[in-house]
């Protein structure tokens, strides 16, 4: 090539990139919401004297500009693609990619964020449970990072000295190790959270120490094929879609769930779900402070309550096989000051099932 | 606003570039003065004032010194006209440092002013006095076109972080020049060598540099990278950055003179030092070094004169200590070359030097990044292992692991390894062929990755604006 027609060339193909995705930017509608990402996207700010001259606006429409620049998943996914293949390194955007799986670096143990966790669960059971509740559990799910991690040469949390740690302080409950009875595939690949049909090992562990008898009949039901995890819109990364299986009864189907914040009665799988930004969702609904689930088939009188996190949301199904009634409380949504206007402990199992992810970070349950 | 960022890739350039060269001739400068003033406003919306106020006084003293007939008349000008330039510099940058050093010193509680740094303001200052000094000197005219003048110091491409251009160097050019194919082609091309390098190299080492200060699991292997981290960090970041100023100048018809050599492949202080920010180099050598009498002084006073220049060289840098003790020990180093250490130098392998300068440049960005002067000497106690700190742990094992690549390549593209094997290949027909396609394209690819980075990402800052 001529060295001018190299000079047009690079002109030619500049003034296509920089003219073209300006005409682009300024022609394209605004979007309202980044389906990969789950969040609303910014909108054209306010322009006026005096949000330019606070600089409000320049803000704002840097904001704009990179939510709603054309193409914003493919050059997300140019970028991802881009540091792992081009540039060696091993995470974008704290997640990697081992086995087929998106993980989330979490490392390493934040031992004030589990002191914080476990003060909070004692002054819940010095509240509600000392002298009343009938067994306490308490059961730490592990991340999918502890499958995944060492393996693959990431670092992960200490789950040994987590475990331990919660043991030694938090003597009124009985502790349920579950980290042998899953692996990462019993996990979303693009997900954060557990595969429901994957863990009928755990459900029958963590009922086994409750003293209650799990389900025996249920059966698998495909909800949807078209499951984009948290992890997706995260990595950027180009991922198939997966599968949200269930497990169901005639049992279940007649549970209803009765939502204290909504004031709405729903059912155990919520199909509307499926259609929302978060699939997962599916499953009780999603998160919520406090629910009520009604077993008209349970063993009158017998209570489950579970503290949990999303988590909880999938396996909390499998566990109501007993139960004439089963309370969910999320402390990340409700004071545990307000727990005792709702809920009576007298004589109910307890079962408080966090994942590492949340224990390592605990600073979002309410005092 | 920074080059790279979305706005100003896809809409700031872009309507410039329609504006300019849709303009007559005449205007190009207009379109551009009020180009750069929307420029600057865009991230200091008050504080374009202050840059039309120092604009119009040099401006008004310019004037006035070259009306002035006797030669007093003209000094008293000159100085009226730096003092009020530098006391905008100082307010704004160093009265908080006098005044708590002041507090510290006296046991006072005087409150301090917390006023923020307008951006660039260490640049312009020094571009205005650099215009003051030539006009009193008469190495050039006084500019009777405030709009052209404006241009000079307003001028986007090298507003906020240089290079630092001298009056004399673009007189002519703000006067007349020329545009053409090639020279866009150029610019185009350098633009997007500095914008790979910010984005692609200074960020991501940023990030590792983050990640080491939020572990909690620092180790001194960890603390050796982060040096090296930073080192290359600050390096790709100021040197993208006036790669792209170079390469916008160029767009626009303006020829700035380069601020980065390949420093790390230096082996002396003195070589480092003429290869890094070579534009505020040559401003404290003609506008302080010689005025000061340079070398051809006292061996003493030769000495005196090196430490002024590299107090005020740290000092420009940051209105805190570390600044300045990096600066003094640049000085206190090119004190023992010149009085033996260079000629010893000189006779050792090359390697030596080479490890001496990569050695000392670790130990001063260290201190340079550190939050404060008890910062960079807990930084330098773990590096050296003082800190009680085990030297290698999982963490550091990950993230030397994860960055290899990034190290290992920035590395070498700080050299002129990359550059001189593509000037052999060009010699050969084949290669040059090959280069000719492969220059457009890649191009086009590293201003497509960057918009992905910049897309996705908010980890984007630019360390020579808190200068």
């Amino acid at each position: 090539m001529k060295k001018k027609t190299e000079y047009i060339v690079t002109v030619v193909l500049m003034a296509v990139l920089i003219f073209g995705f300006f005409a682009f930017a300024v022609l394209k509608p605004a979007d309202d919401f980044s389906e990969s990402e789950r969040r609303p996207l910014d909108k054209f700010p306010k322009l006026s004297f005096s949000t330019v001259l606070k600089g409000d606006f320049m803000d704002g429409f840097e904001s704009y500009t990179l939510d709603q620049f054309p193409l914003r998943d493919a050059f997300r996914s140019v970028k991802a693609m881009a540091r792992y293949y081009l540039f060696g390194l091993s995470d974008n955007n704290d997640l990697y990619f081992a086995d087929g799986h998106v993980a989330k670096l979490d490392f390493p143990v934040d031992e004030k964020s589990l002191e914080y966790a476990v003060q909070r669960f004692n002054e819940l059971y010095s509240a509600y449970m000392e002298g009343k509740a009938n067994k306490v559990v308490f059961s730490m799910v592990p991340d999918k990072g502890f499958y995944l991690g060492e393996k693959n040469g990431y670092p992960v949390m200490d789950y040994e000295f987590m475990a331990n740690y919660f043991k030694e302080n938090l003597s009124f409950a009985e502790h349920a190790d579950i980290t042998g009875l899953l692996s990462v595939d019993d996990y979303y690949k693009a997900d954060t959270h557990w595969q429901q049909q994957n863990i009928t090992e755990v459900s029958e562990k963590l009922l086994s120490l409750l003293g209650a008898k799990s389900f025996e009949d249920l059966e698998e039901v495909l909800a949807t094929e078209n499951f984009h995890g948290v992890y997706y819109g995260q990595s950027a990364l180009p991922l198939p879609a997966e599968k949200i299986l269930y497990l169901t009864n005639a049992k279940l189907e007649a549970m209803t769930v009765y939502n204290y914040e909504t004031g709405k009665t729903t059912g155990i799988y919520d199909f509307e779900k499926l259609e929302s930004k978060d699939p997962y969702e599916f499953y009780l609904s999603g998160a919520a402070s406090l629910l009520e689930v009604i077993n008209p088939a349970g063993e009158s009188g017998k209570h489950l309550i579970i503290f949990r996190d999303s988590f909880g949301s999938s396996v909390a199904p499998l566990l109501m096989n007993d139960y004439e009634k089963i309370t969910l409380i999320d402390t990340r949504y409700i004071a545990p000051a307000l727990i005792g206007e709702y809920v009576d402990f007298e004589g109910a199992d307890v079962l408080m099932l966090y994942s590492s992810l949340i224990l390592n970070d605990a600073y979002i349950f309410k005092k | 606003m920074l080059f790279s960022s979305i706005p100003f890739l896809y809409y700031f350039l872009p309507l410039v570039l329609i504006c300019y060269f849709a303009a007559p001739k005449k205007l190009k400068n207009a379109v551009l003065f009020v180009f750069s003033l929307i420029f600057y406003a865009w991230g200091e919306p008050l504080y374009v004032f202050l840059m039309a106020a120092s604009i119009s006084l040099a401006w008004g003293f310019g004037l006035l010194m070259e009306r002035a007939k006797a030669q007093k008349t003209k000094k008293i000008f000159m100085i009226i006209s730096v003092v009020i330039s530098f006391a905008f510099l100082c307010y704004f940058k160093y009265a908080d440092f006098f005044i708590s050093n002041f507090n510290a010193a006296t046991g006072l509680s005087i409150p301090l002013l917390r006023v923020a740094l307008p951006v660039g303001i260490s640049f312009y200052t020094f571009q205005i006095a650099s215009y003051t000094i030539d006009v009193y000197r008469g190495t050039a005219a006084a500019k009777r076109n405030i709009i052209d003048f404006g241009t000079y110091v307003v001028l986007f491409p090298q507003l906020i972080a240089g290079p630092i251009v001298r009056y004399k160097d673009i007189a002519q050019q703000l006067e007349s020049r020329t545009h053409s194919l090639e020279k866009t082609a150029y610019g185009i091309q350098r633009f997007c060598i500095g914008l790979g390098k910010k984005v692609l190299f200074a960020n991501t080492l940023g990030e590792l540099g983050t990640v080491f200060r939020e572990s909690g699991e620092q180790t001194v292997l960890f603390y050796w990278m982060y040096a090296v981290s930073f080192a290359l960090q600050i390096y790709f970041d100021f040197s993208g950055y006036s790669d792209m100023a170079i390469g916008l100048g160029r767009i626009f018809g303006f020829t700035f003179l380069e601020n980065f050599d390949f420093p790390f492949i230096s082996k002396s202080v003195t070589e480092f030092w003429r290869r890094w920010h070579m534009s505020l180099g040559s401003w404290f050598r003609d506008y302080v070094y010689i005025p000061l009498g340079g070398n051809r002084v006292s061996k003493p006073r030769w000495f005196l004169n090196i430490f002024v220049v590299w107090f005020l060289t740290g000092f420009w840098h940051g209105a805190d200590w570390q600044f300045i003790v990096w600066g003094v020990f640049y000085g206190t180093l090119l004190v023992i070359e010149k009085l033996w250490l260079l000629k010893k130098l000189e006779k050792l392998p090359s390697v030596i030097g080479h490890l001496y300068v990569i050695f000392v440049t670790l130990i001063g960005f260290t201190v340079f990044n550190s939050v404060n002067i008890g910062g960079a000497i807990a930084d330098l106690k773990g590096m050296f292992g003082l800190s009680g700190l085990p030297f290698v742990n999982e963490e550091t094992v990950y993230y030397l692991k994860s960055y290899a690549l990034v190290l290992i390549a920035g590395a070498v593209l700080s050299t002129p390894v990359i550059k001189n094997l593509l000037r052999k290949m060009n010699e050969t027909p084949l290669g040059a062929k090959i280069i000719s396609f492969a220059k457009p394209v890649g191009f086009a690819a590293v201003l497509i990755i960057v918009t992905g980075y910049l897309v996705d990402g908010s980890f984007n800052p630019f360390l020579y604006f808190r200068f």
